[in-house]
């Protein structure tokens, strides 16, 4: 604590002598008129007692002038610490991706350089030392007052590159000022031009260098691939004392953390690593590496498929006979595994030459010695092999099968046979297979048959209504071998014309590990890149295309920021770490003062507020002698002081809650307070999106429970559905009545319309809901509906997913005004909607971008429209027989 | 015109209230005790008589005299003795009440003055304000008349100039009496040498007769007298109210010495109390 003018202090002396002042002066007197003065003049008391001021009246009094002397003399908490040079104060400032681990200390240590810069009066010129994005050099500001320099100093963020030294050091040798003092923010790191910056610094002036007492600058390399799991590497720049451990969360596309990994450092380590370990199909989901702690961009490594490509090879054994349609041995195959992975084809060795993460024999058995060699690397070293029976494998069962075969198959439902085709029985809980559901219509009615043997039961992945195994496996080395007990076709049963097929193939294939792709020399333009603090956006001005085989070579700068290159559906990463030179000490500035960040830390002048308490109590002196006085009735001093605290008064009087005064949408309490949550922020910033966009005022969303609260006040229901309880019958009842009086309900599977994958149990509550509600017919919404014109011409309705259709009614119901009281779907709108508190989207949308968001924001606003007005567009559905029979 | 206009409303918006209330406190008296209605009814003319010498001229009225050939001269004669003349002190230190009182004593004079005309008009009597330019009134639709020249009378002079006072007549003075007693006994003593007999009502504030005031005061005075700063009330208290007592049995003498009656009323207090004193005292 200091003070601007130390001597006003002094006045404090005097007031003990105001004191004494105020203390034999009597108060002055009561103002009374009075008609019987006459009698009056020439009274005296019998004892004259001075009437003194009332104690309490004479320390407020005193407290008021103390405070007004404090104030004065300006006293400041946090002054501390002296800036080199009195001239021109040059606040250098490296904005690298090393420095956004500490940037608010950063931030915060800078203003305190302005504060002291403020009270020395001192002119400030602001040089940040990372290239701009858009590619330009760093530039040293014009010197300037300390409130321009303040907003230059927000405007700097950190740069997801190193920084420029040598353009910052001619910046700084191109201009000069007398008496110019230098303070100097560095990120740590050494850079190749470190000389001739550090003798720039030390000849624009006296330099003072700033550092922060967080942990060294960490780097996040890019993982390596040891067998089954991925291995986290970490750099860090060596620091003598003991460093905190590094937290590295491997993460998916959405943000969910799904492995964390603890690095211990000690000292003076340069890095360490640790391995995370997953399981194939769980790691195939991670898109980045993240580093707990302060964002940066050092510490994220994107991840691309070259952790997740898995190519599929198929091959049979009549290469000819194969590829006919509808019976050949690879047609299913290849239908089923188009759409979700890369296929290849051709002969068994052309196949193993390449990487491969799934090889697929059908009815091919293996047959010499150099097939079987090649079979047997590729499946020890993480190769899931697939092999489908048929007639050729029955007659020749070789090593590569996970169960020993009886020789022959048998048969079952045919001409001349007593028995009926077998169903498939549930899948067991440890198959790969679990939670698909068995259709009844898939029967197998010939096979090959597996001989009994005590550890044949833990290797069936799926088998008969009878037991008997239809898929069975065994892992071999890092790799599975996996055997389909029928044919690829629909020879022996119909289970490849099912979609279960489709289904149990991508399992597979996602069990597989990954294979990298080659880099090459194709240039591949930058799609999203990182920012300083480690966050995907579109790509600066200056971005470039760049060849994958130059990333390790290439450092990083506005021209190849660090990000996903290339086309949309194959993405290279290239990360911060590729083309650094490895992290090093940046050396010593010559003749340079070193401070910690907390020697200048922010200040805080008080002399404002204590002087502001001071005329409060100086006012409320006023009041109380006026009161005193007679001039003013106490009655008068309190309605002037609730006049004064208006606001305050009106905080304090109950919210309004009637929901009849203003429209808002409402949420069905599910009990599950997440998801309460998520619908509740949802409705708010769809409401936000509607108020700002169209004339429709939307207060705050409310949660209702239907039966218990009345629902007539609500134009739009959400309601995502859970596993929780059915509902009641009340609220089923309070539900039907909310649909026949003209509500809408949008109800919300939340499951992408996959299944029992993302809401277990959510399909089957609808189907009870479905039962209880009076929902009418249902038909898929089309671009025809009235729902995809109210506001926005919508062709798709996507939520945080997108694709799964939208349910309407199917009839217009005249009497309802042709509005659908129930709308179904699956995309989980509200998370798409959700905002948080800084008005960022907590819940990334998949497959994702911001169009996709837009345009569940539109649906919304439709759907709000929807509610509102009805069919009022519905007339634009029929525009065109409108115009047609205007024509006639 | 437009001015003269806007006085008449604002008057004619203030007096029915006041003069129902003087009403209503009169009824309230004249219901139990007059029982006398018509005392010295026809008294507005008594007789002509024959000019005798030593008749001022002045008397002669003329117009019975051209009516034959006589002179006659207009008697007058019971007049003094049945009129009542009224007088409420204007003064601003009348314009006052403290917060004990519910109204201005000035307020409280003129009610009373009001109902006192309206019961005396009833009873047949006339009334006039002393110092006021209007004539004689009587009939009870004078009570109007009445309250509309009680609001013209001008604030001013402490007590009446009392010059056109007949003799026997009834004199009726209100007002708190806080002046010096001399000019009270002056008056009083030109009153009784006319003669003429009456009554004096002092009132006074609940605060003027207990001084409530605590602490230091300045007290200021409502006609200029100037104002006095006062240490602590408390220790005054006493003395004021022996002084009080002083003065208001002085003017007390000063009545009785006079021939008047003298009451005293509170402005706490009903009117209806001090308005049975009074017309008790002038039907005595």
């Amino acid at each position: 604590m200091s003070f601007d003018t130390p001597w006003l202090l002094s006045a404090l002396a005097l007031l003990p002598v105001l004191w004494w002042l105020l203390r034999v002066t009597p108060p002055s007197p009561r103002r009374q008129a009075f008609p019987a003065l006459r009698l009056l003049l020439g009274l005296t008391p019998a004892e004259e007692s001075a009437v003194r001021t009332p104690l309490w009246l004479l320390a407020l009094r005193l407290l008021a002038a103390g405070l007004v002397i404090l104030g004065l003399a300006g006293p400041i908490s946090g002054a501390g610490g002296a800036l080199p040079g009195s001239g021109t104060l040059i606040l250098v400032i490296d904005n690298s991706w090393a420095a956004a681990a500490d940037w608010t200390a950063r931030m915060a240590a800078a203003e305190g350089v302005l504060d002291r810069a403020a009270q020395a009066g001192r002119n400030v010129a602001v040089l940040a030392t990372a290239p701009l994005p858009d590619g330009t050099a760093p530039r040293l500001s014009p010197a300037m007052p300390v409130v321009d320099a303040r907003a230059r100093l927000a405007a700097i963020t950190p740069e997801p590159w190193p920084p420029a030294r040598a353009a910052a050091a001619a910046a700084l040798g191109a201009q000069h000022w007398p008496q110019a003092g230098v303070a100097y923010l560095p990120d740590g790191l050494a850079a190749p031009d470190d000389r001739g910056f550090a003798a720039a610094l030390a000849a624009a002036g006296p330099v003072l260098v700033l550092q922060g007492a967080g942990p060294p600058p960490r780097l996040l390399l890019p993982p390596a691939v040891a067998g089954e799991s991925l291995v986290a590497r970490l750099a860090q720049l060596p620091a003598p004392g003991p460093t905190p451990p590094a937290v590295i969360l491997a993460e998916t596309g959405d943000g969910r953390a799904l492995a964390r990994a603890v690095i211990t450092l000690g000292a003076n380590a340069a890095g360490g690593e640790q391995a995370i370990r997953l399981p194939p199909e769980i790691r195939n989901q991670l898109a980045r590496l993240v580093l707990a702690g302060p964002a940066s961009a050092g510490g994220v490594v994107l991840l691309d498929e070259r952790w997740r490509r898995r190519p599929v090879g198929l091959a049979a054994a009549d290469a000819i006979g194969a590829e006919a349609p509808l019976i050949g041995d690879l047609y299913y195959l290849r239908r089923a595994l188009v759409p979700y992975a890369e296929l290849r084809e051709g002969n068994l060795t052309d196949l193993l030459a390449r990487p491969l993460s799934v090889l697929i024999l059908a009815d091919r058995p293996i047959a010499d010695e150099a097939e079987a060699a090649s079979v047997a690397r590729f499946v020890e070293s993480g190769g899931v092999l697939v092999r489908f029976a048929g007639p050729l494998l029955a007659e020749h069962p070789d090593a590569f099968l996970p169960v020993r075969l009886i020789a022959g198959d048998r048969a079952m439902g045919g001409a001349m046979s007593w028995g009926k085709p077998a169903h498939l029985a549930p899948f067991p809980s440890a198959s790969p297979f679990a939670g698909l559901s068995v259709p009844g219509e898939v029967t197998v009615a010939r096979q090959v048959l597996a001989e009994p043997t005590a550890a044949l039961a833990s290797q069936i992945w799926a088998a008969l209504s009878d037991g008997t195994p239809l898929v069975t496996a065994a892992a071999r080395g890092a790799g599975w071998v996996v055997l389909f007990h029928v044919t690829a076709n629909a020879d022996w049963s119909n289970l490849p014309l099912s979609g279960l097929f489709i289904d149990m193939l991508r399992r597979i294939v996602r069990l597989s590990a990954g294979i990298a792709a080659p880099l090459d020399a194709a240039p591949l333009a930058p799609a999203e890149t990182l920012d300083g603090f480690g966050v995907l956006g579109p790509p600066p001005a200056a971005a470039r295309p760049l060849a994958a085989g130059a990333f390790a070579t290439t450092p990083p700068s506005p021209a190849f920021p660090p990000g996903f290159y290339g086309p949309e559906n194959d993405r290279v990463a290239r990360n911060l770490a590729n083309g650094l030179p490895p992290l090093a000490q940046a050396a010593a500035i010559a003749g340079a003062s070193v401070a910690d960040y907390a020697a200048l830390g922010r200040t805080r002048a008080f002399g404002p507020p204590l002087l502001a308490a001071a005329l409060a109590l100086l006012a409320l002196d006023l009041l109380l002698s006026l009161v005193l006085r007679g001039v003013l009735r106490p009655r008068w001093v309190v309605l002037a002081l609730l006049l004064a605290l208006p606001p305050a008064a009106r905080a304090e009087m109950p919210a309004g809650d009637n929901p009849a005064l203003q429209t808002r949408l409402a949420y069905v309490v599910t009990g599950d307070d997440e998801v309460d949550r998520v619908s509740r922020s949802g409705l708010a910033g769809l409401s936000d999106y509607v108020n700002e966009h169209t004339a429709a005022s939307l207060a705050a969303p409310v949660a209702v429970t239907p039966g218990s609260d009345d629902l007539s006040f609500y134009p739009l229901l959400y309601w995502p559905i859970t596993t929780a309880a059915a509902p009641a019958s009340g609220q089923v009842a309070a539900l039907n009545d909310y649909m026949s009086h003209g509500g809408i309900i949008l109800i919300d599977t939340r499951d992408a319309d996959a299944g029992a994958e993302f809401n277990p149990g959510g399909a089957a509550m609808l189907r009870r809901l479905g039962a209880e509600l009076a929902i009418p017919p249902l038909a898929p919404l089309t671009v025809d509906h009235v729902l995809a014109r109210t506001f926005f011409l919508l062709r798709d309705f996507p939520g945080r997913y997108d694709g799964a259709t939208v349910w309407v009614q199917r009839d217009q119901d005249r009497s309802n005004d042709s509005v659908s009281p129930v709308i179904i779907g699956a995309n989980d709108w509200a998370a798409a909607w959700a905002t948080d508190a800084d008005g960022h989207h907590p819940y990334a949308v998949i497959p994702g971008g911001d169009r996709q968001r837009l345009l569940a924001y539109r649906f919304g606003v439709n759907l709000v429209m929807y509610a509102l007005t009805g069919n009022y567009k519905g007339d634009q559905v029929h525009v065109p027989a409108i115009l047609e029979r205007l024509g006639q | 015109m437009k001015a003269a206009t806007r006085r008449a409303e604002a008057l004619a918006a203030r007096l029915p209230p006041l003069l129902l209330a003087a009403e209503r406190v009169a009824a309230t008296v004249a219901a139990g005790l007059h029982g006398r209605r018509r005392v010295g009814e026809g008294e507005s003319f008594w007789q002509f008589r024959p000019f005798a010498t030593g008749d001022a001229t002045a008397r002669i009225d003329w117009r019975q005299s051209a009516k034959s050939h006589r002179t006659f001269v207009r008697e007058a004669e019971w007049e003094a003795a049945q009129t009542c003349f009224l007088w409420r002190d204007a003064s601003p230190s009348m314009r006052w009440h403290s917060t004990l009182a519910p109204v201005e004593k000035a307020a409280r004079a003129e009610l009373l003055l009001l109902a006192l005309a309206a019961l005396l008009l009833r009873g047949g009597e006339r009334v006039r304000l002393i110092d006021a330019a209007i004539p004689f009134s009587s009939g009870t639709a004078a009570l109007a008349g009445l309250a509309e020249a009680l609001e013209h009378a001008p604030e001013g002079a402490a007590l009446p100039r009392a010059r056109e006072i007949p003799r026997f007549a009834q004199v009726v003075l209100i007002s708190d009496f806080l002046m010096p007693v001399a000019e009270v006994r002056a008056l009083l003593a030109r009153f009784a040498a006319l003669p003429a007999r009456g009554m004096l009502l002092q009132i006074l504030d609940p605060a003027e007769r207990d001084l409530p005031y605590d602490g230091r005061v300045r007290f200021l005075g409502l006609e200029g007298e100037g104002e006095a700063v006062i240490p602590r009330v408390e220790g005054v208290r006493d003395a004021y109210r022996a002084r009080l007592a002083a003065q208001t049995a002085s003017i007390a003498d000063c009545a009785r010495d006079a021939g008047f009656g003298f009451a005293v009323h509170s402005t706490d207090r009903p009117p209806e109390t001090a308005l049975l004193a009074l017309y008790m005292a002038l039907s005595a």
